[in-house]
């Protein structure tokens, strides 16, 4: 069984906000307090409960956004998010993905890969361009996620998603992902994963 | 898959708490953006008149627009470095800008000012003798920003006192010349929805004219004349027309099959309709302008989606096109298509020239050449647009018009060219116009998808074969007789641009860091110069106190994952 260590917390929370009456008559809770009810999964200090739940802290604003606005309109399909993504309006999601795109990302302290499976995985990334994309150091920009220190399992399971189209809300994704072998995604997962990338950050966006 | 398992009591909870709280009083509890405009000191800029825009191809001092002169030619029409001294060329400054990313800007100058962009839409006004920065513009970028290549920028327009600039967010941004300070800013088209600018805009008659990205987004594209004083929309030219169909082409225009099924396309046709609403043809590049006739001349990128044309039936009107409109108006006046229903995004980039050509009959008439990323020079009458001649392949095209397949089909070339955004550059002396080339083998995989709106949407993948060699070529072309004059290879393929000059040079950069002048007759390479990223940006030239500079940008690419940097060199002979 998982363990939630956050999840007593989270449900008294939520249910203080039931229980307390309209929000706006108390003064509407900032949007830090809004985080917090996604910090349920995604982490109070960025780092997710599970690994398979993707960080949020310091993605990309434009992709965080998108994500949310497609969790609501169906195109990616998700049990947790949908219902959940149901409640925002644009004007919340735009203010969610600024208040996370401004988060700094978390060490996940996920190991370098070794040079083996790097040189298989930048093979495979120079051969169907994601750095086009997703940039030199793979921190994407704007609408297009950051990849590098992503839970590995989150980011092969996006991958796969991707290459089967299960995860149906980008279908260039997926054709690159279906022109590219298992065995490259399992490389990049394992790369993209250990990649350490703070000394990059901010170079001029 | 997200699999946090919660019970579903909590679920609804969390539900109804999201549900619970106004983010709008949030919003306003944000803190004033800082202003984007950092300014050391005003530039000492003197307003640049229309007439001056216009007579750019004879002026030695300034580089007034990102092609040199409004017909494009890229040559610069002093001669103080020449053949003869070019060996002693040597950094005169070099002015590091905030951003190490893609760097393909094409430096604007007047008088003693520079102008260069950055990627993330930066502007720098820094002195053209000193490199020392007078201010420095930081855009207020929107979250969505959709680029298929790199967040790259290919510069400003200058015109009056006002600088403008096309934003990855899809604004048009002017700026004030002298100080930096953002005078108005305009939407042009909706990011969610693939529209994007990394184009430099061209100024002309108090009109700016920009085009669109978003080729790879399902986008209709356009070329659009905004207010250069208000910011307001002129015109607008849809590059792909309600009737998109064509005249159902099957070779090209060098005359190859392209294996096209028309029944099949003509079947399709009848279940879809006409394609155009999400047909893409973005404008990447910027158009040339005859002022005598009043025309503009550009050339339309790939239909959307790139690889996919099952859903897409017709010639794809007028995708992969040389096109000419009205400079007033917008209104059409006539088109040559190169690819009737591309399937391997071998669009039209390079930007069209205007130079004097020899006709079929040997007479010299007004023409209009273009570098297909197919990778032969296209040579045009400019009254009626049609084909006079086309040059010799300057690359490989070994199997050309080969369909893509599931599994993948290698074809030469690859997807980025042949020729890719890079300007040529014309020396009409000589009659040669300098193409900088890429040699890349990929394969081309096809797969079918429905419009994914404004998400990436090629219809497959290109992929680069592994281990396969990769090189370019500088090659220079008589477009008189279509022949190639002279033709060097390099390690690398070219992404960049070159300029020719009136002292018989020609200046490109190549990925690796070398940045080189050649012989514009021989091709001999004269001078190298190590600049330690890649030099991908195009060159340009000017003369500040009697004294004449080469400058160019050294910041690597993206698109070719050159190595990045963030350094904009100038070079004089001392």
């Amino acid at each position: 069984m998982l363990q939630f260590p956050h999840f007593v917390h989270a449900a008294l929370f939520a249910a203080a906000l039931l229980t307390s009456g309209s929000a706006h008559a108390q003064g509407a809770p900032g949007i830090e307090e809004k985080a917090k009810l996604c910090a349920t999964c995604h982490g109070e200090h960025g780092i997710p409960i599970n690994k398979q739940t993707p960080v949020i802290w310091g993605q990309n604003e434009g992709y965080l956004y998108l994500q949310l606005r497609d969790f609501k309109s169906g195109s990616r399909k998700n049990d947790l998010m949908g219902p959940l993504a149901a409640t925002l309006e644009k004007d919340d999601m735009l203010a969610l993905a600024a208040y996370f795109a401004k988060q700094k990302w978390p060490n996940l302290q996920q190991p370098s890969a070794p040079d083996d499976v790097a040189a298989k995985a930048k093979t495979a990334a120079g051969s169907v361009g994601c750095p086009a994309c997703h940039l030199e150091h793979f921190q994407g920009d704007g609408s297009t996620a950051r990849l590098a220190g992503q839970w590995q399992d989150y980011l092969q399971a996006t991958m796969m998603a991707f290459r089967d189209k299960s995860r149906g809300n980008n279908p260039g994704m997926s054709d690159l992902m279906k022109a590219t072998s298992p065995e490259d995604i399992a490389a990049l997962s394992q790369y993209l994963a250990g990649l350490q990338i703070d000394a990059y950050l901010g170079q001029g966006r | 898959m997200v699999r946090c398992k919660m019970a579903g009591a909590l679920v609804s909870a969390l539900v109804i708490g999201f549900a619970g709280v106004n983010l709008h009083q949030a919003l306003a509890q944000e803190e004033t953006p800082a202003a984007p405009t950092t300014k050391h000191k005003d530039a000492p800029v003197a307003s640049v008149s229309q007439e001056q825009l216009s007579g750019a191809a004879g002026d030695e001092n300034n580089f007034l627009h990102t092609n040199g002169n409004y017909e494009q030619t890229r040559y610069y029409p002093g001669k103080q470095i020449n053949t003869s001294n070019v060996g002693k060329l040597r950094p005169a400054w070099i002015f590091q800008t905030e951003v190490k990313e893609s760097l393909e800007t094409t430096p604007i100058v007047v008088g003693e000012v520079m102008y260069v962009t950055t990627s993330f839409n930066h502007v720098y006004a820094i002195n053209a003798k000193t490199g020392e920065a007078y201010w420095h513009y930081k855009h207020k970028m929107g979250p969505v920003t959709t680029y298929c290549c790199g967040p790259n920028n290919r510069g400003v327009a200058i015109h009056g006192d006002k600088v403008f600039m096309g934003t990855l967010d899809s604004k048009l941004v002017a700026l004030d010349a002298k100080t930096g300070s953002l005078i108005w800013q305009t939407d042009i088209a909706e990011p969610e929805l693939g529209y994007s600018e990394t184009m430099a805009p061209t100024a002309v008659d108090g009109k700016i004219l920009i085009g669109t990205n978003g080729g790879e987004y399902g986008i209709r594209g356009f070329v659009r004349a905004y207010d250069a004083e208000t910011g307001k929309l002129l015109w607008n030219f849809h590059t792909i027309p309600e009737d998109s169909t064509g005249v159902w082409a099957t070779h090209d225009a060098t005359g190859k099959d392209m294996h096209r099924d028309i029944e099949a396309e003509k079947a399709a046709l009848k279940k879809l309709g006409d394609p155009y609403k999400t047909l893409g043809g973005g404008v990447w590049q910027n158009p040339a302008v005859d002022l005598k006739s009043k025309r503009i001349f550009f050339v339309v990128g790939n239909p959307s989606p790139d690889l996919d044309g099952s859903i897409r039936p017709g010639d794809n009107l007028y995708t992969n096109s040389l096109v000419s409109v009205n400079l007033d108006t917008g209104e059409y006046v006539c088109h040559f298509q190169y690819i009737a229903h591309d399937v391997w995004d071998l669009d039209a980039v390079s930007p069209p020239i205007l130079v004097d050509v020899k006709n079929k009959d040997g007479k010299s008439v007004p023409g209009v050449i273009h570098a297909g990323k197919t990778g032969n020079v296209y040579v045009h009458n400019r009254d009626d647009c049609s084909l006079i001649r086309f040059s010799e392949a300057m690359v490989d095209q070994t199997g050309m018009w080969s369909l893509p397949t599931p599994e993948g089909t290698p074809m030469l070339p690859g997807a980025n060219g042949g020729v890719e955004w890079s300007p040529m550059a014309v020396n009409p002396e000589l009659g040669l116009t300098y193409a900088v080339n890429l040699h890349q083998p990929m394969t081309y995989h096809v797969e079918s998808s429905p419009y994914p709106g404004g998400k990436l949407w090629l219809g497959g993948a290109f992929k680069v074969i592994p281990g396969s060699e990769q090189f370019g070529n500088v090659t220079a072309v008589d477009y008189n007789t279509g022949k190639i004059a002279w033709q060097k290879k390099t390690p690398l393929p070219m992404m960049g641009g070159a300029l020719a000059t009136a002292g018989g040079l020609v200046f490109t950069g190549e990925g690796d860091g070398w940045f080189r002048a050649y012989d514009a007759k021989s091709g001999d390479v004269l001078w190298s110069f190590f600049a330690s990223a890649g030099v991908n940006a195009p060159p340009a030239s000017y003369n500040v106190d009697g004294k004449q500079y080469i400058v160019v940008g050294a910041g690597g690419n993206v698109q070719l994952d050159f190595k990045r940097g963030n350094n904009i060199i100038a070079f004089t002979v001392d």
